[in-house]
């Protein structure tokens, strides 16, 4: 029977780990650092693989990114694994001016962000993660979309000097891209054609951007759906080419709506074709306990939200042609 | 590592000399700095650049050198003092200290050769030295020593404590911490503001061989760093307490919170420079820029 049954998808969190290995078996000077997490993280799979490149830490944040910027300056491309929470929260300072400042070239990836952190809670719900990171010069962004997307964006910052930072979300995605699939920074990409409105998302929610194109479809509503993974840099000209043509847009994003990826969109939209906006993420609030469900549902993050929101949207510009 | 000398000693005193000299020039020219603690550790510098680490001003990236690494980044005019002595770079360049294109106020290792890391935010300094302490160990390099340098008001930093104890738990015995223990913190002495004894034993609690010396005694920091250096690694990383004066070679900072940061006028520097000659029996010298007409606006005046 088992043998018959369709291949239970892997959570992004080990085709994080086992991307980890890839990668370390092509670039030897890769280490992976950990502070006391790497059986959730998935960091564990280095740690197998290469216990010789496996350093722990222990549980001491700031010490774990100055180690790593350490080592930076000694020619290797240290991971450090941890929590996005205390990656960006506990070790700002480190990251800031130990690491982005310089320019070193650690890949930092942020595990456990948004809504699905399982029953965690406040503490542990990283939502400021990407509008924190955003916020350092020096400093690249991507939020991973699927998992073809989550190793062409490993891929992309080991062969990236300089300081990265990406998000690992414990969730299991639907593909939208194929094994083939590249990852360019600064570069968005058109996964669904439309006209009526725009619907850019990132990280897992541009799944969730899908699905509310479908939804719209059946109310006669066009949507265009653009994945922006590489959310710093952000891809300004095909956000304001899709804006000139569609009129309106919604952004949708697995995080604070406050200075992450939505406020990206709306900066690039204002400063090139400003149109109506909405924007779909956690409303400048926390993020307590809960099933995954129950909390899109309460932050108002789902594909019929989306949907709404684009509904909205598209009011607001017919308004503004009457 | 050169033998102990007469003509050794002079060198270094003459390096001690200038270090304290070049501090107060490029802070007063640029009217912002701290020259307390840029004083305290001249010393500590001499031995090191001319004496005991291996460097090339000409090569800066050379990879058998040692390294150091400036916690108390905020001192850093002794350090761009110690490297353009050395010939990282002319002597001139120290008056372009705080310039948007020059010396940055704290260190910039992008910038300036030989400054090894980056930094400002106390505290984290020790973190990237055990980084480099390990990346030197996986790269196979036994020869090489991490330096780091600490005041000793950051040492209430709990990011010094997490590397300490990481430091010990890898056997890191190619890293020496440096602590310039001048007693003085920004506002007042350290034990006032938060104490940090017994130091000896925190630090020989935290897995460290400890080592304790006078940080204005040239020929017993020579004999101290040359142990750190070469005899004393046993599988412990190694701290040398370096007992100091806050402002030491002038008499009205020595000891004086009051000159952590503030940079002195022209007039006073002038005053400040010839009590410093006097006090290394030179001939008496006093500030270069002073009448210099360069208006320069200043938000520090008086902090």
């Amino acid at each position: 029977m088992a043998e018959n049954s369709p291949a239970r998808s892997l959570e992004m969190r080990d085709v994080f780990g086992q991307m980890l290995v890839q990668l370390g078996q092509e670039y030897h000077r890769m280490l992976v650092l950990d502070a006391d997490l790497h059986t959730s993280s998935k960091a564990g799979y280095f740690k197998a693989a290469y216990p010789d490149r496996f350093l722990q830490i222990g549980i001491a944040e700031q010490n774990l990114f100055g180690i790593s910027a350490g080592l930076a300056l000694e020619g290797f491309i240290p991971f450090p694994c941890t929590f996005a929470a205390f990656a960006t929260r506990r070790a700002l300072d480190q990251v800031a001016i130990s690491i982005c400042y310089p320019g070193l070239n650690v890949k930092i990836p942020g595990s456990y962000v948004g809504l699905p952190t399982s029953q965690a809670g406040t503490s542990h719900n990283c939502i400021e993660d990407v509008s924190v990171m955003r916020s350092l010069p020096n400093m690249r962004i991507a939020d991973p979309g699927d998992n073809a997307d989550m190793r062409a964006i490993m891929r992309a910052a080991i062969e990236t000097d300089g300081p990265v930072y990406f998000r690992v979300t414990r969730y299991t995605f639907p593909d939208l891209f194929g094994a083939d699939h590249r990852f360019e920074w600064g570069k968005g990409e058109v996964l669904r054609p439309g006209n009526d409105v725009t619907l850019f998302g990132t990280g897992m929610m541009t799944a969730f951007c899908m699905k509310a194109a479908e939804l719209l479809d059946n109310e006669g509503v066009n949507a265009e759906v653009i994945h922006l993974a590489s959310i710093k840099p952000i891809d300004r000209e095909l956000i304001a080419s899709s804006a000139g043509k569609t009129g309106c847009a919604v952004t949708a994003e697995n995080a604070t709506i406050v200075g992450g990826f939505g406020s990206a969109v709306a900066e690039a939209l204002a400063e090139t074709v400003p149109i109506p906006l909405a924007r779909i993420g956690v409303r400048d609030r926390f993020v307590t306990s809960g099933g995954i469900g129950d909390l899109f549902r309460i932050h108002g993050m789902l594909p019929e939200d989306i949907a709404k929101a684009s509904q909205t949207v598209l009011a607001q510009k017919h308004r503004r042609k009457a | 590592m050169d033998r102990w000398t007469p003509e050794k000693k002079l060198e270094l005193e003459e390096a001690a000399y200038q270090i304290r000299r070049l501090s107060i020039e490029m802070i007063t020219y640029a009217r912002w700095g701290h020259p307390g603690g840029s004083l305290s550790m001249a010393d500590i510098l001499a031995v090191l650049y001319f004496q005991v680490m291996d460097t090339d001003p000409q090569n800066p990236k050379w990879e058998a050198r040692d390294r150091l690494i400036l916690s108390k980044a905020h001192t850093s005019p002794a350090l761009y003092a110690a490297l353009a002595l050395k010939g990282f770079y002319p002597l001139e360049k120290i008056y372009t200290y705080c310039e948007p294109d020059g010396l940055e106020g704290h260190t910039d290792m992008t910038r300036t050769a030989g400054i090894e890391s980056s930094g400002g935010p106390l505290g984290m300094g020790l973190s990237v030295a055990v980084g480099c302490a390990c990346g030197l160990r996986l790269k196979e390099n036994p020869r090489s020593r991490v330096f780091c340098l600490l005041g000793d008001g950051e040492l209430n930093e709990g990011n010094v404590w997490e590397a300490a104890m990481s430091a010990a738990h890898f056997h890191l015995d190619n890293l020496i911490a440096v602590v310039d223990y001048n007693k003085v913190m920004a506002k007042g002495f350290v034990w006032e503001l938060m104490g940090i004894e017994p130091l000896v034993d925190k630090w020989a609690a935290f897995g460290w061989d400890v080592l304790e010396v006078d940080g204005h005694d040239l020929e017993a920091l020579t004999e101290t760093f040359y142990r750190a250096r070469w005899t004393q690694p046993r599988g412990k990383p190694i701290v040398v307490i370096a007992h100091t004066v806050k402002g030491r070679g002038i008499e009205m900072a020595e000891f004086n919170y009051k000159w952590h940061t503030h940079a002195p006028e022209p007039e006073i520097a002038d005053a400040m420079l010839r009590t410093l000659s006097r006090r290394y029996s030179r001939p008496e010298l006093g500030y270069s820029k002073l009448g210099d007409e360069r208006e320069k606006e200043s938000f520090y005046g008086g902090e």
